[in-house]
């Protein structure tokens, strides 16, 4: 024996879902694969550095003689680490130092002590983490360890290097282990 | 010698009335026996099929134009015979005849009963000749209202199938405008009424719209809730996932586009990571989508199929036209037959 379509009481509540079915069948003809590149210049992992590692940020700075600008340093993947001497070289015939300030990296519950100084293309700085109630030192990781802000003083193009009395301590005063270095460029128009 | 004659001829025309009469005596005795295969229910319940097919013998017997043959012997080929099809229908005459010799009558009336709407009925019913092996005739009224009109339309059609006047009787009381012969069913509809679709190619259909449903439709509810059931739990894995790698999918484009436009080597550093994650992610819900999607449209093919194969056979279409799937049990073979 046949039975009516109509009196069937699921065929009734399925009519009801006809309209997602059939949305759902267009979804599932619809999805896209991801693709993609990580190739932003500014991502680490694209500068050819074997971390732990101290690079410039950013690595290439274009400017005018009449703007100032500004450059971190920036330690990538770094071990926990109290103190850091920076030593960064540069052409003081193309740029002058305006202000160097201590960065996120030694940045705890207190602000860090820094010391200056600036000498003929040689910049030394020399920050120290100020431990508070948690700790000691940093986590580490990749973060900046200090910004300098300078302004051009002829055109041209000139480098920023890291110079080879760069050293990072941790809380013990044992060195912090730095594999590679990165390079600035900037170029004055 | 023209005594002889006469005598002989006399003797000759004597033998041809006798032999004329014995044979009219034969034709009677042996020739109306007839049995009322029980009418097919089409959205009626069996117990009043069975009620009403009862009824219709009871009329023919008493009207006492046809010897009818008792439910009990006409049911018995159920049992003794039983049919491949699950259903106790049959419209085509090879059908009719084959049933008629086993039962060892002369006619054969098979019908069925469909309901069409809330309290309407369509009677349809064919007498056969299995003697001649013919069609004699066919009948087809319909019926508004409550059973007991059903049951007045029944004794109208054995009326019509004794070859008699339907009485006055039977007519006081009902709207004679309900009573429609054959070729007014066919007039009527010759406006409205598409192509039959065979059943089969209707359950089909059906489940290839919803699976499942033709099951269902043809009466195999287990199967069709199964195929119901199976593909209702792939659609709702296939929404979950779904909604898993639109959230991943999300979470990719929005992470992609930040790193695209980012400056910050310690934001690119974070960000780099979750990018990979949501892309991961995204594929491995894609994959499963499509994984989903395979074995759903697999399953959907055999719904497909497997509604055809069930669905009954309709005897304007069997063997007569289209394409006939067949499943040979001797051989273990499904065998695809096309017919023009």
């Amino acid at each position: 024996m046949l039975t009516r379509f109509n009196s069937i009481l699921i065929f009734k509540i399925v009519r009801s879902c006809v309209p997602f079915l059939i949305l759902g069948s267009v979804i599932f003809f619809s999805c896209e694969e991801a693709k993609y590149e990580l190739d932003n210049p500014n991502d680490p992992e694209n500068m050819d550095l074997d971390p732990p590692a101290l690079f410039f940020h950013p690595p290439e700075i274009n400017t005018t003689m009449d703007s100032s600008f500004s450059v971190e340093l920036y330690g990538l993947k770094l071990k926990p680490a109290a103190a850091a001497h920076l030593d960064v070289r540069y052409d003081w015939g193309s740029v002058q130092i305006d202000s160097v300030v201590a960065d996120t990296f030694f940045q705890s519950e207190n602000d860090p002590v820094q010391i200056v100084i600036d000498e003929q293309g040689i910049l030394d700085i020399f920050i120290y983490l100020l431990p508070d109630t948690e700790s000691d030192e940093n986590e580490g990781g990749t973060w900046p360890l200090a910004t300098i802000y300078m302004h051009p003083v002829s055109t041209g193009e000139s480098e920023l290097l890291f110079g080879e009395n760069t050293r990072l301590r941790d809380a013990n005063n044992d060195s912090v282990r730095i594999k590679s270095f990165g390079s600035g460029f900037i170029n004055v128009e | 010698m023209m005594s002889i004659i006469r005598g002989i001829i006399i003797i000759h025309l004597v033998s041809l009335c006798l032999a004329a009469e014995i044979t009219k005596s034969v034709s009677l005795k042996t020739g109306n026996q007839l049995a009322v295969l029980e009418f097919e229910g089409w959205a009626v319940s069996e117990p009043l099929t069975e009620f009403i097919t009862e009824e219709f013998r009871e009329t023919v017997r008493d009207l006492k134009i046809f010897q009818v043959q008792d439910r009990g012997i006409t049911n018995q080929l159920k049992i003794f015979k039983p049919r491949k099809k699950d259903y106790w229908a049959c419209w085509s005459e090879e059908c009719a005849i084959d049933l008629g010799r086993h039962l060892g009558v002369n006619y054969v009336i098979a019908g069925n009963i469909q309901k069409k709407g809330d309290d309407e009925f369509l009677i349809k019913g064919r007498l056969f000749s299995v003697d001649m092996e013919t069609l004699l005739n066919e009948f087809a009224m319909s019926s508004s209202g409550i059973t007991d009109s059903l049951l007045l339309e029944m004794k109208k059609m054995a009326y019509n199938v004794s070859g008699l006047p339907v009485p006055d009787t039977l007519s006081v009381g009902t709207d004679m405008s309900q009573v429609a012969t054959t070729e007014d069913i066919k007039r009527k509809r010759q406006w409205i009424q598409l192509p039959p679709i065979p059943s089969k190619i209707k359950a089909l259909m059906m489940s290839t719209a919803l699976p499942g449903s033709g099951q269902i439709w043809a009466e195999r509810k287990y199967p069709g809730y199964g195929f119901m059931g199976t593909e209702a739990t792939l659609g709702i894995a296939a929404f979950i996932a779904y909604y898993q790698y639109d959230k991943a999918w999300g979470g990719f484009q929005e992470t992609y586009i930040a790193y695209q436009s980012e400056t910050d080597p310690h934001e690119l550093m974070e960000l780099r990571p979750q990018i990979i994650q949501y892309a991961a992610d995204s594929r491995k819900y894609n994959a499963l989508i499509k994984n989903i999607r395979s074995v759903g449209l697999s399953i959907w093919a055999v719904n497909m199929v497997h509604a055809y194969l069930v669905a009954p056979n309709d005897d304007f279409f069997d063997g007569e036209y289209f394409f006939d799937l067949e499943y040979k049990p001797d051989v273990n073979q499904v065998q695809f037959n096309i017919n023009f």
